[in-house]
C-alpha cells in the first residue's frame, strides 16, 4: 500500500517540475519587461500546493529565490502584493535566511523588516508554528 | 474607556472564578492556594484561604446554582469545596491521572464537572448519592497530548476540547444515571459514553482556549500560530473558518453572544471579533485604550546616556509607524492574559461585563455596555 502511495507521489512530482519549469520561464519573461512584483506573484502562487518531495521545494524555491532577488523597491512590492502572499512569502524569507547566503540573506532581512512592519508578528508566528507545511 | 476596575492580587494568577452574586472573587496566585477576597466598598478583603492541594491550583470554576467551587491542581487531584457554616469544605476527588490537572469546568446543569489533564485524558466526574462520593470517569486514548481546556455544550452532554496535539475534539460524556435520555438534548443523548462525535484538524500547532456559543451552535477555538477557527454544525458535515490576525497569539475566548468573541492572549489586550450577516468572522478591534506616541518618548528619556537616546528614538518610531501598536503603556495588562470568565448575568440575558486574569497577577473587569461594538450584542 505505501509503495502504492509513493508511486502516485512520484507522478505527482514529474507533474510538479513540468509546472515549476513553465512558472520560472514566464517569472523570466516578467522580469525581462521589469516586472518585478508580477513575477514574485507568480513565484509564489501554487507554491503552497503541499508536497512532501524535497526535490519539488527546491525547485520551486530557485524560481522564488529569482523573483526575490530581483526585488528593488521592498515597500514599493509590498504596497503592490496581497496580503493573502504575507503568509507564504515569510516562509520563503525564512528558508532564503537558512541558506546563509550573503547577498540573499541581507535582502532577505530587508524585506523581512518591512513585511514584519506591514504583516505584524502574528505572521511570523504563523510560519514558524507550521512545521507540516515546510517550503 | 472599558477596564472599569484593575485590581493586582498576586505576582501571577493561574485561574479566577466568580461566586453567583459576583460579590466574591475566587483567585489563584500561582500557589497552592486559593485566596477568597469580597469586595467591601471599593476595596477587596481577603476572607478565605483554601489549603489542601500539594502544588500549584491551576484551574477552578464557582458553580452559580450549588454554590460549589471545583479546583484542580498540577499534584493530580482535584477538590469540590461546599460552604457549611462559614468555612469551606473540601471533598477530594481522585482523578485517577498519572500526570497534572489543568483545567476544570463545571457543566450547565452542574451535576458533572470536566477536568483536562497532561496524561492526555479527560476526567468526567459526577457525584455518586449513595457512596457520597465524587467518581471520576476517563476518556483515554483520544488525545495525543495534553489537554489545555474543556468547554460544555448547553445541552450537558457534549464536551468540547483543545489539546496541545493541535486538535479540536468534541466528546459524549453520557452518563446513565446522572443523563436522561430525552429529547431536550436532541440526537446527542444516543451517544455513549466517550464517544468521539467529531475531530477537527484545523490547527498545526497547538490549541488552546476552546469555547461554545450560547446556542452551541458555534465552537470557538483559538491555536498558538496566531489563529483562531469557529465552527459551525458541529457534527457529519461541519462549516469552519480559519481567521488570521497580525498580533500575538491568543490563550482563552469567551462568546458575549452568537455574533461576538472576545480573544485574550499573548497581546496583553482583549480582541474582538464579530460576525457579519453573512456568518463571517473577522477581527474588529483590540478593546483596551490605545496610549499616543508621547508617553513611549518619555519612558526612552528615563534612560540616560547614549543608549537611552537609541532606545527611545526606536520606541518612538515604532510608535509612530505603527498605528495599530496595542503595546503601550497605559494597557490594563502588563502580561499575558490567561483567563476570560464572564460576570453572571442577572434577569438581563445579555452578558456586558467579564473579567480577564494574567501572569500580571491582575483582574480586570469590563464593560461592554458603552462601546461602539455594542451594535454586536
Amino acid at each position: 500500500m505505501a509503495g502504492h502511495e509513493d508511486f502516485i507521489e512520484a507522478e505527482n512530482a514529474e507533474a510538479i517540475i513540468t509546472r515549476i519549469e513553465h512558472k520560472s520561464r514566464k517569472i523570466e519573461s516578467l522580469l525581462k519587461q521589469y516586472k518585478p512584483v508580477e513575477a514574485l506573484k507568480t513565484a509564489l502562487e501554487g507554491s503552497s500546493a503541499i508536497t512532501k518531495d524535497d526535490r519539488c521545494k527546491s525547485a520551486n524555491w530557485i524560481a522564488v529565490h529569482r523573483a526575490i532577488m530581483a526585488i528593488k523597491d521592498v515597500d514599493g512590492m509590498l504596497a503592490s502584493l496581497d496580503s493573502e502572499y504575507y503568509d507564504i512569502l515569510m516562509k520563503y524569507l525564512y528558508r532564503g535566511l537558512s541558506t546563509g547566503d550573503r547577498p540573499t540573506c541581507e535582502q532577505c532581512l530587508r524585506i523581512h523588516e518591512k513585511l514584519t512592519q506591514r504583516a505584524g508578528l502574528g505572521c511570523i508566528l504563523r510560519c514558524l508554528a507550521d512545521t507540516q507545511n515546510t517550503v | 474607556m472599558t477596564a472599569v476596575s484593575v485590581h493586582k492580587f498576586a505576582q501571577c494568577i493561574t485561574s479566577h472564578a466568580w461566586s453567583p452574586d459576583n460579590s466574591m472573587i475566587a483567585v489563584c496566585p500561582n500557589t497552592e492556594e486559593v485566596h477568597i477576597y469580597q469586595s467591601s466598598e471599593d476595596k477587596w478583603e481577603k476572607i478565605h484561604v483554601l489549603q489542601k492541594h500539594d502544588q500549584v491550583v491551576c484551574g477552578i470554576d464557582w458553580s452559580s446554582k450549588m454554590n460549589k467551587i471545583v479546583t484542580v491542581s498540577h499534584d493530580r487531584n482535584s477538590y469540590v469545596w461546599n460552604q457549611e457554616g462559614g468555612e469551606w469544605v473540601a471533598t477530594l476527588v481522585i482523578l485517577r491521572l498519572n500526570r497534572a490537572a489543568l483545567c476544570v469546568q463545571w457543566s450547565p446543569k452542574e451535576n458533572k464537572f470536566a477536568v483536562g489533564s497532561g496524561a492526555k485524558t479527560v476526567c468526567i466526574c459526577y457525584y455518586e448519592q449513595e457512596n457520597n462520593w465524587w467518581v471520576s470517569k476517563l476518556i483515554r486514548k483520544k488525545h495525543n497530548s495534553s489537554v489545555t481546556s474543556v468547554a460544555w455544550h448547553p445541552n450537558n452532554i457534549l464536551l468540547a476540547t483543545t489539546s496541545t496535539d493541535g486538535k479540536c475534539r468534541v466528546f459524549s460524556t453520557f452518563i446513565k444515571g446522572v443523563d436522561t435520555r430525552d429529547s431536550e438534548a436532541g440526537s446527542a443523548s444516543d451517544t455513549k459514553f466517550g464517544e468521539q462525535i467529531i475531530q477537527l484538524d484545523l490547527s498545526y500547532s497547538w490549541a488552546f482556549g476552546v469555547k461554545w456559543s450560547p446556542s452551541g451552535n458555534t465552537l470557538a477555538y483559538v491555536g498558538h500560530n496566531s489563529m483562531i477557527y469557529f465552527v459551525d454544525d458541529v457534527g457529519p458535515s461541519p462549516l469552519a473558518q480559519s481567521v488570521a490576525f497580525r498580533d500575538l497569539p491568543l490563550r482563552d475566548v469567551f462568546f458575549v453572544s452568537e455574533k461576538m468573541v472576545i480573544g485574550v492572549g499573548f497581546d496583553c489586550n482583549p480582541m474582538v471579533f464579530a460576525a457579519d450577516e453573512s456568518g463571517l468572522w473577522s477581527f474588529i478591534r483590540f478593546l483596551g485604550q490605545k496610549q499616543t506616541a508621547p508617553t513611549s518618548a518619555r519612558a526612552g528619556s528615563q534612560i540616560s546616556g547614549a543608549f537611552g537616546k537609541l532606545y527611545g528614538q526606536s520606541k518612538y518610531n515604532n510608535a509612530s509607524d505603527n498605528g495599530n501598536d496595542s503595546h503601550s503603556s497605559g494597557r490594563a495588562h502588563e502580561n499575558c492574559i490567561t483567563c476570560i470568565v464572564p460576570l453572571k448575568k442577572g434577569r438581563d440575558s445579555k452578558v456586558t461585563h467579564f473579567s480577564t486574569s494574567g501572569l500580571d497577577g491582575k483582574v480586570v473587569i469590563w464593560d461592554l455596555g458603552s462601546q461602539d461594538i455594542a451594535d454586536y450584542l
